[in-house]
């Protein structure tokens, strides 16, 4: 203990960091101890528990520690940190690119990791990296628990084959088994799209949906050539866009969140009453009539009958 | 200041981790000034300060003066570091750090209408190049897919919450559908369910409210700063209970049960052939007619009956127009 008293442990860490990473061969404790006052002022044995505790440290904080045999005989081993181990490749960023990737990074609220390794990336700045967050900081956030969240992303990027507990949207419960193939984020939502092994297909799973823990089951295929992940993970049926078309009337008090609302709607005209006509892109009359009823007596629609005539049979089922 | 750290002293690990990123920053740029280092790290002035004071205990064998690190606080706090050049890069990223960065990065850019999209997937891609595919993964494992609509104003609402200025809004309110002219305080812009929201202090109400960012129509700046309050921004529940709400019981077809997902609904019971019960606390019953309206055969009020009774005289105001 004396020897921590005498020197902060900060100061002995890195300084066996330094120690390691500058050394051309692999050194003994012997050798560390030689060197380094921190861990020659104690008896052996209480350096030797010191240096353990540091070694264990560094590693848990991913320092690239390692013990290799000091030459060809392998008599010996001692300690080095490898530099191509240790050290982050140059990577040139704009200070855009940095205040960008910050933004992102700090989104999270709690999530320090991701913080972490912005942080990281800021030595290779070229000057000026606090303009580049001048856009102001954002939060973001998704309806699934960030470790499951992490724990599909790996599956997915080491491309593992899993297993889950899943509830579908219809409300079906079961088991399933997934070769990960990728995550995507739509709508606040996180998907893992991969090959489900029962149906032998490429299916989406909602993360929010998934029941239980999630089992590693060894390696898992690899997905079909020209698979894109974002095309297995469907719009909702309110964005579906279609050939049709319809016109659709809506109040002047919310014709303007109206247009904004329907994927490809714009506006076809006002008229003098101040009702803004809309034509909005139609593939599936029921989904649409659906999107439209929302409005209630602010939206009305003018074509094609089809779609009037969808209306007019739901309204008349409730209203009479 | 003082002595609120000293019931907890940072951890040397803390401090480590710091160090080893800060010491690269400063080799790189010679001359930066404490007080920008301290922001852009997110550390206080003063614990970069006492670091640095230990850094120059450290350096290379044989430790002699010429072999410690040389660490120079000038007097307009101007930092200079020499003989660090083992330390000149930092420590690889982690394949759990390089991930969690992917990912918080791609739930901003689903999000519409970011201004650093752009900047963001080329840091990305720099990235994954620079990493390799052993740190930073398959290039295709994590993709997004934008959806919803962007907010026109999310520049000026985000220059708004970190200048803290109060600014004068129209908003359109989607339970109502009525529009509204507000002086609000907004303290954070942040996404959830694919949408931005901020959350603000509204001194027309004297009480704090959630926007869509999307249905603000225009933003008028007003000059004026605020203090802000602390409001909980990302994370928090999109609907906060007044204690005024009526519980809506209903019953959802399996088309209907994103309902369940969507809004805040209590009490869930499963039921045969997929269907699920839940009850939908309801500020103002237009809105959850409305609701009805929309899901149609899908959904079936159990109580009470304003409820039933709402969506009839909504559908006979609506099929007057048809007639």
């Amino acid at each position: 203990m004396t020897g921590e008293e005498r020197m902060e442990p900060l100061e002995r860490l890195l300084n066996l960091v330094g120690l390691l990473l500058e050394t051309s061969t692999p050194l003994t404790f012997e050798q560390i101890r030689d060197t380094l006052d921190a861990y020659r002022a104690d008896k052996v044995d209480s350096a030797k528990r010191m240096f353990e505790r540091d070694k264990d440290q560094l590693r848990e904080f991913g320092i690239p520690l390692r013990l290799v045999d000091t030459d060809v005989w392998g008599t010996e081993q001692g300690y080095i940190i490898p530099k191509d181990e240790y050290y982050l490749p140059e990577v040139a960023f704009t200070p855009e690119e940095l205040g960008a990737l910050l933004v992102a990074a700090q989104s999270g609220g709690e999530n320090t990791r991701a913080e972490q390794a912005a942080r990281k990336l800021l030595y290779g700045a070229d000057g000026g990296v606090l303009a580049g967050l001048a856009g102001g900081p954002l939060a973001s956030g998704s309806d699934a628990r960030s470790a499951l969240v992490l724990e599909c992303a790996d599956a997915a990027q080491r491309r593992r084959r899993v297993g889950f507990g899943y509830r579908t949207s219809q409300g079906e419960h079961g088991r399933r088994t997934v070769d990960a193939f990728a995550m995507v984020f739509r709508g606040g939502h996180w998907y893992l799209v991969g090959r489900d092994d029962d149906r032998d297909d490429v299916r989406a799973f909602r993360l929010s949906r998934f029941t239980g823990d999630v089992e590693d089951l060894g390696a898992g295929a690899a997905p079909p050539d020209g698979f894109r992940a974002a095309d297995h993970v469907q719009a909702g049926a309110w964005t579906a866009a279609g050939e049709d078309h319809a016109l659709i009337s809506f109040s002047p008090a919310v014709a303007w969140w109206a247009v904004g609302s329907f994927a490809g709607a714009r506006e076809d005209h006002a008229e003098p009453d101040g009702w803004v006509v809309v034509d909005v892109p139609m593939a599936d009359v029921t989904s649409l009539a659906s999107l439209v009823l929302q409005f209630g007596p602010d939206a009305v629609v003018r074509s094609p009958d089809l779609l009037r005539d969808e209306i007019v049979r739901r309204l008349e089922a409730v209203g009479g | 200041m003082a002595e609120r750290r000293r019931a907890s002293p940072p951890r040397t690990a803390d401090r480590l981790g710091r160090m080893l990123v800060i010491v690269p920053y400063l080799v790189r740029h010679p001359g930066s000034s404490l007080g920008d280092v301290a922001a852009l790290f997110d550390v206080k002035p003063e614990q970069l300060r006492r670091d640095l004071d230990l850094l120059f205990m450290s350096g290379l064998p044989p430790y002699g003066p010429g072999d410690l690190i040389d660490v120079e606080v000038d007097e307009d706090d101007h930092i200079w570091i020499t003989m660090a050049d083992h330390f000149s890069r930092p420590l690889r990223l982690s394949r759990s750090e390089a991930l969690a960065l992917t990912l918080r990065s791609a739930e901003l850019l689903a999000t519409p209408g970011l201004p650093e999209a752009p900047a963001l997937a080329g840091a990305l891609r720099k990235l994954r190049e620079a990493l390799g595919p052993e740190t930073a993964g398959s290039d295709d494992a994590i993709a997004t897919a934008e959806a919803g609509r962007p907010a026109e104003h999310l520049e000026h609402l985000r220059r708004a919450a970190r200048e803290h200025e109060r600014i004068t809004i129209e908003y359109f309110a989607g339970s109502t559908g009525a529009w509204s002219t507000r002086d609000v305080e907004p303290e954070e812009v942040f996404s959830a369910m694919g949408n931005w929201y901020v959350a603000a202090w509204d001194a027309g109400a004297d009480d704090e409210r959630l926007f869509r960012a999307d249905r603000i129509r225009t933003v008028t700046r007003t000059g004026f700063r605020f203090e802000p309050r602390g409001l909980e921004g990302a994370g928090r529940a999109l609907f906060t209970p007044t204690g005024d709400e009526v519980p809506v019981r209903l019953r959802l077809a399996p088309d209907a049960r994103w309902v369940a997902e969507y809004y805040v609904v209590e009490d869930p019971a499963e039921l045969d052939g997929g269907w699920l019960e839940v009850t939908l606390p309801t500020a103002r019953m237009e809105w959850v007619a409305a609701l009805l309206l929309r899901l149609g055969d899908a959904a079936e009020v159990i109580a009470p009956i304003e409820a039933r009774e709402a969506v009839a005289e909504l559908a006979r105001r609506t099929l007057a127009h048809y007639r």
